[in-house]
């Protein structure tokens, strides 16, 4: 309790931290949110620089920092200067969306990797070992991009899928069943998308950590007293590998909010990946710091909680300092 | 099949995919900047042999390739003929050409920035199990500031401190640089999960209290452990690396045009028009199949060496 | 006589106002269409507000004049002014003062009534320097602002500080608010905020053929048809037709695109030429037709970085500078630049080579009698040995001091056909000896070197004129300009023919005879092309798509490309 205490204190201070650092990188980057304008023959330099006086963007560095601080301690994370809205309800609006993209590929990525790599790993070098193996090598070789892409090209010469988005045309007329099936349905490509980004990196892990607990003493032992190989896979070999597979539990975990970003975008699915790579674009700079905040806290929690699986299931560590 | 053998066979079929590559001066026919402007999105030329004589088709007219024409590539056609094996891209550009230049530059990027990224995750996963205490919560708490950082503004940041146009030698180490010293984080939590768990087996424990030093526990016991999360972790970062510089060309910092890789090649390929219309711009995709198969089978080899 | 010319084009065009229920509506004649059904329009980006006075981006706009209206507009097919809620206008000898009649018995989308009050608020609103509205600006005739004052419930007076030759075509695109819902929230300082997208669509009251409807995060934006709109057809039925409009977000041009072919979204706006190219394969069996609309209001070109370098600029810099400071160092550039080459392998012919810097689509304003430019090796060849570069042995060009020249171009890396056009030029600079590098740099980085830090060698970028007229691009032209791009805000010219071109351009902006206006401008675009300030490349065709059974559908080259008649769209028969 008290290291879990400990921990959430360190996330607290490393979001200041990072809030710190966000801060002094919108200082030197190139450009604010009105510099844009300039672009635009229809409006002149006296007004652009009188808008971003209003929005109190070229007051210096250490006092807009306090200001945020302040205000974040009253639960208010800024105002989007090209929404003219607050933060808050632009991320409420869309982080739904996100999380029930990535909720669902993380689950998927696991329930079929996991099992696949230990399939792949007990029949190391035969035929079906080397077929995944190529499988493997040929997801990795095509970028999320040109797959989500060339996914969305398919769907429509089919019609096998529908052309992106998060619901159909006629949603609101729908009953509830119909509308569960309708989301689902349109989140078939960019699920596909993100697993096959990520199976292959945990099927390699799975393999490997299996393949290390394999040629251990007791597992040796175990098969020379011949318990069944199922038994012998599931409740002796898989406990020991997990290791390496616990601290990617915490990665995965902690990018469900920012492992989707590219896929939306190609998609068009109405998450916040859109939004954040518009508000980066536009120097929309509350929007992306409320962002960062946020996949930071995940990222956070996410390494926290492997870090206690970690001494929970590794029966080899055993000291919580 | 023996091990001998399969090691025999790996090696061959990764100097067989990868030479190419590096001979691409020699074995492309066109330099990768050549625009044949009467030419673009030029289709794959069809091959056809007669009497055992290879031709391709240019506009309707066969014309004979030749080994060696004399200008110092592995093969080629004479003058008014054009050979575009893989087809060209939108400025008439020999995609065969820029096939093999860009795959040296964009394996150079992958295998530099995955060392990068292995070494200081290697460092800072060992230190941090190790040791444990301050030294593992500053690396630990600091990678995770590191994976929360954003990038994107942090690249849009520093990229105004830099010079506008950056030299041939820069522009390659650049993008090799970022992405490596980004991606130390995720390694780093796995080694650091392998050696807290290794660091309290019977025969670590028993080296101790033999009163073995840090050094060498750490290099004789620890490391050992780490070789198979090192290796797995390997060959995923190396593919992964190798197309990052896709998204770092956005920002001027990838790879200078006219120059090719397969990160920028990819990215002309991944638009609609591309996919109905010119799909032979896809063909880096599918030469990256055969260097990942290369790697995988590597990986294989060295994680079943250290069992036997 | 002018005021005359525009008129009479006014009167043929428009169609005598009838009194009907609706009041004075105003009858489209020659329009005919059925009513009902839903319009799925794609869009690129999202928009992010419906309010007027504060929205500057380009998806915010197009939202926005679907749910309000102005009192001039441009018709987009004719480019010429005509009546909206101002049903006629009268103008003093002098050109500076205006009495605009407004239409009677309109409403607004919540059954208000619109009057003089309605637009001498509106006015008070885009002028007052506390808002800040962006198009306060467009207001402003030599920074003096224009007055506005009510003469009766349906005459409002329109006083300029100083004549200007195209005043009607100021009003186009100015929303009129509703003074009964914005005045309480202008007084609490607090219109910024007003009319976001999560605004109440009973809130958002407009004059527009459409009012909101629905928002949907990420996804769409819902339009509904204004029961209380001011236009009816040929046959007095009301418009609009349809009764919904959806806008869709796509996210990226690509996704767009494939919305577009999977017949999902029923019209697609400005796609670049491959996506045309791409989507024709498909157009018979899916039921669209795409259509050229020809050159557009966009222009392309490459410039030089001719600012004053501050004082700790690197000497390397300073060197090359003077090279871009040569007229003949530029002709040489500009006449060794393949122009057709970029039409053809860029925008697979569609766009038009430039000879002047005025886009294509502005045709009555190009100055026909400047020379075509045809790219010639030895021409740019001759420029350069004339001005003392010679070549090394190796091939590289040598500038008078004997360095080689090198320097880079900037261009948006979020286009890839300003890219591949970069590219291409690359290569034909190289034909001379110069060693150019291109840089793709993200949009904000690159507005933010060539009118901030002023940073960069050289940059290729494109402009989109809002209008058919010289008057948009004053800002690019005159030197004390902010958008004067190759060396904005100057205190005085900094050279003699910056100084010429800016009498030029402030005498044509008060110069009434179209005639006489013309002659000025062609002037100025011959002292343009001697100096190259701006080397022209090419202007891109507007390129749309529709689903078959659209009917009236008439895309224009300027900006609502293709939903600029929205309220006489509908779907025939055999579509819905």
């Amino acid at each position: 309790m008290k290291y879990l205490g400990w921990r959430l204190l360190h996330g607290v201070g490393l979001l200041a931290l990072l809030s710190l650092l966000s801060f002094m990188l919108s200082q030197v980057a190139s450009g604010d949110f009105y510099s844009q304008l300039r672009n635009d023959p229809r409006i002149s330099p006296e007004t652009v620089a009188a808008l971003r006086a209003q929005a109190g963007i070229d007051r210096p560095f250490p006092i807009r920092y306090a200001a945020w601080i302040v205000a974040v301690s009253r639960g208010d994370f800024g105002y989007s200067l090209a929404y003219h809205r607050p933060v808050a309800p632009l991320l409420e609006e869309r982080i739904g969306a996100t999380l029930i993209l990535t909720g669902a590929a993380t689950l998927t990525t696991w329930l079929i990797a996991v099992p696949l790599g230990i399939w792949s790993a007990a029949r190391r070098g035969k035929w079906g070992d080397r077929v995944s193996t190529v499988a493997v090598s040929l997801v990795l070789a095509v970028p999320d991009l040109v797959l989500a892409i060339a996914l969305l090209v398919l769907s429509v010469q089919t019609g096998w899928l529908p052309a992106g988005g998060k619901i159909s045309r006629g949603y609101a007329q729908m009953g509830s069943i119909q509308q569960l099936r309708d989301v689902a349905w349109h989140m078939v490509l960019p699920v596909t998308v993100l697993v096959a980004g990520s199976t292959p990196v945990l099927i390699r892990h799975t393999r490997a950590s299996i393949l290390e607990v394999m040629e251990a003493p007791f597992a040796m032992s175990a098969r020379a007293q011949g318990i069944p190989r199922r038994r012998l896979l599931y409740r002796h070999l898989l406990p020991a590998a997990l290791n390496p597979l616990i601290s990617l539990l915490g990665l995965s975990l902690g990018s469900l909010l920012s492992a989707s970003l590219l896929v939306e975008i190609v998609t068009g699915w109405p998450g916040l990946g859109p939004l954040f790579l518009e508000a980066v674009m536009a120097r929309d700079f509350a929007v992306v710091l409320a962002v960062v905040m946020l996949s930071a806290a995940f990222l956070f929690i996410g390494n926290l909680v492997a870090d206690l699986l970690l001494y929970r299931f590794d029966p080899r560590i055993r000291t919580v300092d | 099949m023996n091990r001998r053998w399969r090691i025999g066979l790996t090696s061959i079929f990764i100097a067989l995919v990868v030479a190419p590559l590096l001979l691409a001066g020699f074995v492309a026919p066109y330099p990768y900047a050549e625009q044949h402007r009467e030419y673009p999105y030029a289709p794959p030329a069809a091959v056809r042999f007669v009497k055992a004589r290879p031709f391709v088709e240019v506009g309707g007219r066969w014309c004979e390739v030749r080994l060696l024409p004399g200008n110092g590539r592995l093969f080629g056609v004479a003058a008014p003929c054009v050979i575009f094996l893989s087809g060209t891209d939108g400025n008439g550009r020999d995609v065969f050409s820029r096939l093999l230049y860009g795959g040296r530059i964009s394996l150079m990027t992958g295998l530099l920035s995955a060392f990068l990224s292995l070494a200081l995750g290697l460092a800072a996963g060992v230190v941090a199990g190790y040791f444990g205490g301050w030294p593992d919560w500053l690396l630990m708490r600091g990678g995770e500031l590191v994976m929360a950082l954003p990038w994107l503004y942090l690249l849009l940041a520093t990229r105004a401190l830099l010079p506008l146009h950056i030299s041939a030698v820069e522009a390659f180490v650049w993008p090799a640089a970022i992405i490596g010293a980004v991606g130390w984080v995720r390694p780093a939590r796995l080694i650091r999960g392998v050696v807290l768990s290794g660091k309290e087996r019977g025969f670590v424990l028993a080296a101790r209290g033999f009163g073995a030093g840090h050094a060498y526990l750490i290099r004789r016991h620890l490391l050992p452990l780490t070789g198979s999360v090192v290796v797995t972790q390997a060959t995923v970062l190396i593919p992964l690396y190798m197309l990052a510089e896709m998204s770092l060309s956005f920002l001027g910092l990838g790879v200078e045009e006219p120059m090719p890789s397969w990160g920028n090649m990819l990215t002309e390929a991944s638009h609609y028009h591309a996919l109905i219309l010119h799909r032979w711009l896809l063909a880096p995709g599918v030469a990256a199949i055969p260097v990942l198969l290369g790697f995988l089978l590597l990986a294989d080899i060295l994680l079943d060496g250290r069992h036997d | 006589m002018l005021f005359l010319r525009y008129f009479g084009a006014v009167v043929l065009v428009v169609l005598t106002p009838v009194s009907g229920a609706s009041g004075d509506a105003l009858v489209l004649s020659g329009v005919t269409g059925e009513r009902g059904g839903t319009l799925v329009f794609g869009q690129r980006n999202e928009p992010k507000t419906f309010n007027p006075v504060i929205a500057a981006d380009a998806a915010s706009r197009e939202l926005i004049l679907r749910v309000m209206a102005d009192l001039i507009h441009i018709n987009r097919a004719t480019q010429l002014t005509e009546p909206a809620l101002a049903k006629s206008w009268t103008v003093s000898h002098d050109g500076l003062h205006y009495v605009l009649s407004l239409r009677r018995g309109v409403r607004f989308s919540d059954g208000q009534p619109f009057t003089a009050d309605d637009v001498v608020f509106s006015f008070q609103v885009y002028l007052d320097e506390k808002v800040r509205s962006p198009q306060r600006d467009l207001l402003l005739l030599e920074g003096k602002p224009i007055s506005v004052r009510k003469l009766d419930s349906y005459r409002v007076a329109v006083d300029l500080p100083r004549p200007y030759a195209v005043a009607e075509r100021l009003f186009d695109g100015l929303a009129i608010l509703p003074r009964h819902i914005l005045e309480p929230v202008y007084r609490e300082g607090k219109l910024a905020q007003a009319w976001n997208l999560s605004s109440l669509p009973t809130e958002v009251v407009g004059l527009g053929p459409f009012r909101f409807k629905q928002f949907l995060a990420g996804q769409r934006v819902v339009l509904e048809r204004n029961p209380y709109y001011w236009k009816v057809d040929q046959a007095g039925i009301q418009l609009p037709y349809l009764s919904e409009v959806d806008l869709e977000f796509a996210g990226s041009e690509d996704t767009q695109v494939l919305r577009f072919q999977d017949g999902q979204s029923d019209v697609i706006s400005r796609m670049s030429a491959r996506n045309f190219a791409a989507l024709e394969k498909d157009r018979v069996r899916r039921g669209y037709a795409l259509s050229d609309v020809g050159p557009g209001l966009e222009y392309s070109f490459l410039f030089f970085n001719l600012n004053e370098l501050p004082e700790g600029a690197s000497p390397e810099v300073v060197a090359r500078q003077r090279l871009f400071r040569r007229a003949s160092f530029r002709r040489a550039v500009s006449v060794a630049i393949d122009r057709e080459a970029l039409v053809r392998l860029v925008y697979l012919g569609r766009a038009a080579a430039l000879s002047t810097p005025v886009p294509l689509g502005d045709k009555a304003w190009v100055n026909a009698k400047l020379p075509h430019i045809v790219r010639s090796l030895p021409q740019a060849h001759q420029a350069l040995a004339a001005a003392g570069f010679s070549r090394a042995p190796d091939g590289a060009l040598l500038d008078p001091e004997g360095k080689p020249v090198e320097f880079s171009i900037i261009t948006s890396a979020g286009n890839t056909e300003r890219l591949q056009m970069a590219t291409l030029i690359q290569d034909d600079l190289k034909q001379l000896g110069m060693n150019v590098h291109v840089v793709p740099l993200e949009f904000g980085s690159l507005v933010n070197r060539v009118f901030q830090t002023h940073d960069y060698e050289a940059c290729l970028m494109s402009l989109i004129d809002s209008d058919a007229d010289p008057n948009p691009d004053m800002a690019v032209w005159l030197s004390s300009a902010g958008n004067h791009l190759w060396h904005p805000e100057q205190k005085t010219p900094a050279t003699p023919w910056e100084g010429d071109i800016d009498r030029l351009m402030r005498e044509q902006m008060v110069t009434r005879n179209r005639n006489e206006r013309k002659r000025i401008f062609d002037r100025v675009q011959e002292i343009l092309m001697e100096n190259l300030p701006l080397i022209p490349l090419l202007s891109p065709d507007i390129l749309v798509g529709a689903k078959n059974g659209l009917g009236n559908f008439r895309p224009a080259m300027m900006d609502h490309y293709v939903l600029w008649n929205i309220e006489e769209l509908y779907w025939r028969a055999e579509a819905r």
